[in-house]
């Protein structure tokens, strides 16, 4: 009832910043972060990565409500850099780590034969999806991720 | 079975469980560093395709942080883009089921069309051939002709008595009717047998559907799985010897296929063995019993995910995972791009432009596999 319309879940509004930064006056070497139109999906990872970085002290996120799409990540460092410069670092660990998992995942299909399997489980129709390979040419303006 | 540190499991105990969470942070263990390193990383992660069939795909995913393996799975439920029917437009619809629920019904159709084949849809928009696909639905029931009269058949008796989602024909708008690649493979359904609707002599529907892209965080019918989960792969570990009496009895406590029995070692009686851990459904019946107490210790690998992937049709499984890894890569890039813009005010918007001059050359991606 309370509802935002569901396209607000993702599209930023007029004036909306993706990412704003307040930086905590009362501890040392520390800030919020607001991410919008952003959940759990980011959130969690974004935290769990901060954890594994050495220079940071504290990292947790919180979604405030669940009606409204945006989350909130506190960082505190040691000092050595800023909270920024820590998010900065996460996210590059994140796209290699990505990266990585695209690449072994691709290598399982090139190396090896794989069986497709003639059995379906759970009683589905046998050989529902005859489509081959899935590369197609893309309209020439779309965005696709190796456009980045 | 494969030796596993006592650190990458959770134990399961017969009423709770302990070391849910994963304890490999810096600061975490005295004297061991578990900061992210990408060669420790390269090291560890495997990749595994179990099973592909035309609808699903099940592989293993090792080496990751549940965060990862998780936002894997919400993106691929909620965040990868398809193609789906968003308007009808209802010009007669004379049979017993209500327009409304026939649009609702006609929505959740999957679809067979390459998503980047149209853009986004964006809210307020007007309707063009970049955008929307359209398809028309038109079928009228009529009596057959010289049917014996003690048939009660009604596929027999009547023409179009159910209508198929085979009924629903590509209408062709602007340039997509002279697109090669369109004419070549053109949008269709995923299935042609869905039941849509029943119809009898007299009743007609005829309507225009109108399909766009977006993602199943809109709605569920732009979901291109059904459904994406994962689970931790179980670990057995039998710490004593199964008197043979009572083996029979150990091999029953699990599911059937995870427990073998062999030679014993030296040649003498039976043995159980742990066959394919894969295959248990961590019921702990074992703890049950009282003859079994500290005989099997069970636990569930933290970093082992056992993935299993079915799509809805739009999009083939063994491009699924790639297509979330795409989505995964835009959501990191606004944050990243983001705080560029924060931390260099001028400089990022001019690495934009470079990196993506940078990925034009890289336009082979995407997946090349023969099913």
């Amino acid at each position: 009832m309370n509802a935002l319309p569901r396209f607000e879940l993702f599209t930023l509004g007029d004036g909306e910043k993706a990412i704003e930064v307040v930086e905590d006056t009362k501890i040392p070497n520390a800030a919020t972060i607001r991410v919008a139109k952003q959940d759990h999906t980011l959130a969690n990872m974004i935290r769990g990565y901060l954890l594994k970085n050495p220079k940071v002290l504290f990292a947790g996120y919180k979604v405030p409500h669940p009606l409204e799409p945006h989350f909130i990540l506190k960082i505190q460092t040691d000092g050595t850099a800023t909270p920024v410069e820590v998010l900065q670092e996460v996210c590059t660990t994140l796209l290699t780590l990505v990266a990585k998992i695209e690449g072994k995942f691709k290598e399982q299909f090139q190396q090896k034969e794989l069986e497709v399997g003639l059995e379906e489980p759970y009683g589905a129709p046998g050989g529902r999806l005859p489509r081959g390979d899935y590369t197609e040419p893309r309209r020439a303006n779309a965005m696709d991720y190796l456009d980045f | 079975m494969e030796k596993i540190e006592l650190s990458r499991l959770v134990q399961l105990h017969p009423e709770r469980v302990s070391h849910v969470s994963s304890t490999d942070y810096p600061g975490h263990w005295p004297g061991e560093d578990h900061t992210w390193d990408l060669e420790v990383f390269r090291h560890n992660l495997r990749l595994d395709i179990q099973r592909l069939t035309p609808s699903t795909i099940d592989f293993d995913l090792i080496g990751v942080d549940a965060s990862i393996a998780n936002a894997l799975r919400r993106i691929l439920i909620a965040e990868v883009e398809t193609i789906a029917i968003e308007k009808v437009f209802v010009w007669q619809n004379t049979s017993v089921m209500q327009d409304e629920v026939l649009a609702a019904r006609l929505g959740l159709v999957p679809l067979r069309i390459h998503p980047g084949r149209l853009e986004t849809w964006q809210p307020e928009a007007t309707a063009t051939d970049a955008n929307t696909i359209s398809f028309q639905l038109q079928v009228s029931c009529t009596r057959r002709p010289n049917v014996s009269s003690a048939e009660t058949d009604p596929s027999k008796l009547y023409e179009n008595s159910t209508v198929y989602s085979s009924h629903m024909i590509w209408q062709p708008v602007g340039q997509q009717g002279h697109l090669p690649d369109w004419v070549s493979d053109p949008p269709a359904v995923a299935a042609p047998d869905i039941v849509l609707l029943k119809l009898r002599p007299g009743q007609e529907v005829h309507a225009e559907l109108h399909c766009v892209k977006a993602c199943g965080r809109e709605h569920a019918k732009w979901s291109p799985v059904a459904t994406a989960t994962y689970r931790l792969m179980p670990h057995i570990d039998i710490v004593s010897p199964v008197p043979e009496r009572l083996q029979q009895k150990f091999v029953e406590s699990f599911s059937p296929g995870v427990i073998g029995r062999r030679k014993g070692q030296g040649g003498k009686g039976m043995e159980v063995y742990v066959k394919d851990a894969r295959r248990d459904t961590v019921s702990r019946n074992v703890f049950m019993h009282p003859e079994f107490e500290g005989v099997v210790k069970l636990g569930r690998v933290r970093d082992h995910f056992l993935f299993s992937v079915e799509s809805a049709g739009q999009i083939p499984p063994q491009a699924l995972l790639p297509e979330a890894i795409a989505v995964f890569r835009r959501k990191i890039k606004v944050v990243s791009s983001a705080l560029e813009e924060l931390i260099h005010p001028t400089a990022a918007a001019e690495e934009g432009e470079k990196e993506a001059a940078d990925g034009e050359e890289r336009e082979d991606g995407g997946m090349d596999v023969d099913l």
